[in-house]
């Protein structure tokens, strides 16, 4: 089902992109890690008091004074949402719909391998550096925080949120994948690969600026991050990644059917 | 049974593009020209042979496999040159070629440095920087490395220059010899003349016409434009029995086919300054052969 030519070809080409995201992601760790003070209460509670709304929108409002809590908030309910996304919505756009739009694509079916294990093969691309990209950053924030907060850390917890972040990711890029596969235009590609996320994420937003607004959470597919949820070990919260996870699957094996079955104009 | 066969295909795109009903076969061991004016449904065909696009109605296969449901089992034994050359950027020629040989789980790589050898190409550098005739050569060497049965050739010796066309007609010549089938689309008549054995006409996503080259040979009617001294010799000369397409001032255009004795002899009669041969497309001299320039 793997064309391991082309799956190897996809992971050369995603380097430089897996690097810049990551040093992204590094350059945030670092700097809002070392912004913890677990006597004092941080520079960014300092923040969160000011301006509550605002920090709440982008989903900093820490639930406890504990590190676990603190991560969650100021990395996980922003930056590891937005980059991660960011890096499906490029990916998925770059491995089939630049090429059908493009034409590039014309090599890869004029070749004795079927349209399903093309797809297939650059979905695991997509997969394979949207997970390297979390674990690298899973490890990262356990390096970073032993290192400056030796002790501190809930690893098991953290590995947790770290799941249930990467079964969102999963699934945002199971959508951007399918926009890839379903358009044959670029433009379309990306338009709806990168606004349906996009609009999940501002619903978020919306919800978590207030009471009155609170009830738009149910309208948004990142609800079922529950990252305050999964540190409590609340059941559903387990729930919610398991869901993330098997939508991923669905939209995955449809976007594989539907590059299949789809005329291709190139 | 023919190796290709095409049976009432039919796509519409609405306003009379597609192909409809387009039905032809073509035998193993032939080449076969695929001629028609741009528009015409060329590539909407290949398109359809190569399984990208599903037929709306009626089918197509090649070895007696469907090309739609079996098209990754047919690719096995088919080379494509595309009508457009999009590559990997990012590659080198090399790394394409050799991307390519293992992407298809080739065994062998001898046919690739002859195919190089003979196009004179070095393809080391970045596909993106080169000019429309490598890339052509790339397209080219890509198509025939595997010693496919079935090649599918559009427009294929776009960008070449005349000695590289002449080459790729050798190599045609070669495949046709080993026994290979060849379907073409091209609008170079030199090659589909020395090429060919039978040629199809698309005009309109319908087949115009469909013969032996043979008969295309003969079918050279030639445009001459001659140019008189005044407009009354103009008016005069036209009326002398030739085929006269048009009358303009003191220019008359005649369609000569084999009467240009005739032709000759009745030019000496009159005050003629000028003559001209505009250039002729290949579809041209079809249409024109097959009376169908207005259809």
């Amino acid at each position: 089902m793997i064309n391991w030519t082309l799956y190897k070809r996809g992971i050369l080409g995603s380097w430089k992109l897996l690097i810049v995201f990551a040093a992204v992601i590094t350059m945030y760790f670092t700097i809002i890690i070392s912004m913890f003070d677990p006597s004092l209460g941080s520079a960014l509670d300092e923040f969160a008091k000011a301006m509550p709304e605002l920090m709440a929108i982008v989903g900093m409002n820490p639930a406890s004074a504990e590190l676990i809590s603190f991560l969650e908030a100021y990395l996980y309910g922003f930056i590891m949402l937005v980059f991660p996304m960011l890096f499906c919505i490029i990916s998925a756009h770059r491995l089939i719909a630049r090429h059908v739009d493009r034409g590039s694509m014309t090599y890869l079916l004029s070749a004795p391998v079927k349209r399903e294990t093309v797809a297939f093969t650059q979905m695991n691309v997509m997969v394979t550096g949207l997970i390297l990209l979390m674990l690298y950053a899973a490890l990262l924030g356990i390096v970073n925080c032993e290192i400056s907060f030796p002790g501190e850390l809930d690893i098991g917890k953290f590995i947790l949120l770290n799941v249930g972040a990467l079964c969102l990711q999963l699934f945002i890029g199971g959508i951007c994948f399918l926009c890839s596969c379903v358009f044959n235009d670029s433009r379309y590609a990306v338009g709806a690969g990168a606004g349906i996320p996009a609009l999940g994420f501002l619903i978020q937003m919306i919800s978590n600026a207030g009471e009155k607004t609170e009830n738009a959470k149910y309208a948004t597919f990142f609800t079922l991050f529950d990252s305050d949820g999964i540190i409590a070990g609340e059941p559903g919260a387990f729930w919610g990644m398991a869901v993330l996870f098997a939508g991923a699957i669905l939209l995955y094996l449809s976007a594989v059917v539907v590059f299949s079955k789809k005329d291709l104009h190139i | 049974m023919g190796i290709c066969e095409i049976k009432g295909l039919t796509r519409d795109y609405g306003s009379g593009r597609g192909v409809f009903d387009l039905s032809f076969s073509i035998e193993r061991g032939e080449v076969f020209g695929f001629l028609g004016p741009n528009g015409a449904g060329k590539t909407t065909t290949i398109r359809h042979l190569m399984g990208f696009l599903k037929p709306e109605k009626g089918y197509c296969a090649i070895g007696g496999k469907d090309c739609w449901k079996e098209r990754a089992e047919i690719q096995k034994t088919l080379g494509y040159i595309p009508g457009e050359m999009v590559f990997f950027d990012d590659m080198t020629g090399t790394e394409f070629l050799s991307f390519l040989a293992k992407y298809r789980k080739m065994k062998s790589n001898a046919r690739v440095k002859e195919l190089l050898d003979r196009f004179e190409l070095n393809p080391g550098s970045k596909l993106k920087k080169m000019s429309k005739g490598m890339k052509q050569k790339v397209g080219i060497v890509a198509a025939f490395m595997h010693d496919p049965e079935i090649l599918i050739l559009d427009e294929p010796t776009s960008g070449l220059d005349p000695l590289m066309q002449n080459r790729f007609i050798e190599l045609v010549l070669e495949e046709k010899g080993r026994g290979k089938t060849v379907l073409m689309s091209s609008h170079i008549f030199e090659e589909v003349e020395r090429t060919c054995d039978r040629v199809a006409i698309i005009k309109s996503g319908k087949l115009a016409a469909l013969d032996a080259v043979e008969a295309l040979k003969s079918a050279q009617a030639k445009k001459y434009v001659v140019t008189l001294e005044n407009g009354g010799a103009a008016a005069a000369f036209a009326k002398e029995g030739l085929r006269v397409m048009d009358v303009s001032n003191n220019q008359v255009t005649v369609v000569v086919q084999n009467n240009l004795k005739e032709f000759i002899s009745i030019m000496n009669r009159y005050p003629v300054i000028n003559i001209v041969t505009p250039n002729q497309s290949l579809e041209e001299i079809f249409m024109q052969y097959y009376g169908c320039d207005n259809a």
